[in-house]
């Protein structure tokens, strides 16, 4: 008996656990890149001198970040036509969810990020001459980036591991798979874990290298 | 009455020469009455006094009587409440200012602050590059000339953690005079660092001063002082307590000035 009559699988099915996996990588890479964009823009916002401005990104962000993410899912996914006449389909709406909640929290590790660079740096940068603009750029942002990279790749990590959600609203990853394969084959712990290992595989290098760049890139100023 | 600034000056001279042009009658720091405080704490009163682009000016006294805070008004890193700074005729008051006063005045901290995301070569080469738009092979040209000056040549390629502090220091004053500053303000340079390494930072400075670059520097060396100094200011309490040549200092004014004696006592000198 082989592995596939065992489990009552097909080799059909077992390309539907690649393109499952595309999608849960697709949805992800592109929240995460829209993410990271709008997270940056909040976070430099968030560190604006005028106390005013840098409070605006808060709106935003306080929300996003103290309420479950499948909750702010199904606001987008069911609840906005409710109230308005912007009626998502199902990746739209997920993109847009996972996109928000990860702007979210980008936007404070920036902030951090941008915070963590000694004040002595400014003033070196201003005392060469340099305008507080030139000072950002070539100074104060060039180590604030290389603080924040290990920690955003363990914000992309765990936000991976959340677009888990988007079965909640039909989407067809890697979670929705297992669901629908677990039913059929009745073997949920063997389907279960074989979607584990996929989320496993595609996170587990990407802790390491979290790991490896915080000590290359870290700085004891 | 402003002066040009050129990229491509000649840097094998130390002396970036400013008379003739800003007129005889204007020194080139000016200190008009300045008043600054922190909260309720005045830390600068009524404060007054001018720099000729000449010689090594010590700024003496005790803690906390505003010697690092007259030198960052003077660059503008702090703003004053009262009076006014005018560096080469051009009022710190004014933003659009800083940037000339700043190329003006190279400033060291007490505490190294290289950029630890570049090597010392591109410490030394990033603000000519950028600010100045000079070309980054002779950037480094130049780099490696000032290097000399401070005996690192052989570190271009070291990250800052690579270095002592010592020769971080050397590195940030290297780094100061690639902006080909009129005048260098140093604020306590030598302070964090111990013995073998502060004697090597100063053996610079003289140097630098042999060679005639004008330096404005708050330190607590009285060898140095003796050495360098050409004029010693003492301050106490935000004001100017004395303002006479190193000799005068040393002889003199040190027997007659009861608050000087005490505080040249108190350092063990
Ligand atoms: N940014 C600031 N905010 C509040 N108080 C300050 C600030 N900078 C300096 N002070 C205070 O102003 C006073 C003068 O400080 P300053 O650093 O100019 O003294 P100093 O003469 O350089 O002393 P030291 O020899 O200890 O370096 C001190 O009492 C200090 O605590
Ligand atoms: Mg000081």
């Amino acid at each position: 008996m082989s592995f596939y009559d065992y489990a009552n699988l097909t080799g059909n099915d077992a390309m539907q656990f690649l393109r499952a996996a595309g999608v849960t990588l697709y949805i992800t890479i592109v929240s995460l890149l829209i993410g990271s964009i709008l997270g940056i823009a909040l976070g430099i916002v968030r560190c604006s001198k005028n106390k005013a401005v840098s409070a605006l990104p808060l709106i935003l962000i306080e929300p996003l970040r103290n309420s479950p993410l499948v909750t702010q899912l199904f606001l987008i996914y069911y609840g906005l036509p409710m109230v308005s006449s912007i009626m998502l389909d199902p990746y739209p709406a997920a993109i847009l969810a996972i996109s928000l909640n990860t702007a979210a929290f980008m936007a404070v590790l920036v902030h951090n990020s941008i915070s963590a660079v000694p004040q002595g740096q400014w003033e070196a940068g201003l005392a060469l001459g340099h305008s507080s603009a030139s000072t950002f750029i070539h100074v104060i942002a060039r180590q604030a980036f290389r603080l924040l990279i290990p920690q955003a790749i363990t914000l992309y990590i765990s936000q991976l591991q959340c677009s888990s959600l988007v079965a909640l609203i039909g989407i067809m990853d890697l979670t929705k798979l297992g669901q629908n394969l677990a039913l059929r084959t009745l073997k949920p712990f063997m389907i279960y874990g074989i979607v584990f290992l996929i989320y496993y595989i595609l996170s587990s290098p990407l802790s390491k290298l979290a790991r490896d760049l915080e000590k290359k890139l870290s700085f004891n100023y | 009455m402003y002066i040009q600034r050129t990229t491509n000056d000649n840097y094998e001279s130390l002396i970036h020469d400013i008379t003739g042009k800003v007129g005889k009658e204007m020194a080139m720091i000016e200190v008009k009455n300045v008043t600054k405080s922190f909260g309720t704490l005045t830390v600068l009163k009524n404060f007054n006094v001018e720099f000729n682009q000449e010689g090594v000016t010590v700024l003496l006294g005790p803690s906390g009587t505003g010697k690092s805070t007259l030198l960052r008004c003077i660059n503008g890193l702090e703003t004053v409440d009262e009076g006014d700074i005018l560096v080469n005729g051009r009022s710190v008051k004014e933003k659009k200012n800083l940037r000339d006063i700043r190329l003006d005045c190279g400033m060291v901290f007490q505490r190294t602050v290289l950029f630890p995301h570049l090597n010392v070569m591109q410490n030394l080469t990033m603000s000519p590059v950028k600010l100045l738009k000079m070309d980054k092979a002779k950037a480094e040209e130049k780099a490696i000339y000032y290097l000399k000056k401070v005996g690192l040549e052989s570190k271009a390629k070291a990250l800052h953690n690579e270095l002592s502090g010592g020769e971080q220091q050397r590195i940030a004053i290297a780094r100061a005079l690639m902006m080909n500053p009129k005048a260098l303000l140093l604020d306590e340079i030598t302070s964090a660092l111990d013995p073998e390494m502060t004697s090597e930072v100063l053996k610079i400075l003289e140097n630098l001063a042999a060679e005639g670059v004008c330096m404005l520097c708050v330190t607590h060396e009285m060898q140095f002082a003796k050495h360098a100094a050409s004029r010693i200011i003492f301050m106490d309490k935000g004001s100017m307590e004395a303002d006479v040549t190193a000799e005068e200092f040393f002889s003199t004014v040190r027997k007659e000035n009861e608050r000087i004696a005490k505080f040249l006592n108190f350092i063990g000198e």
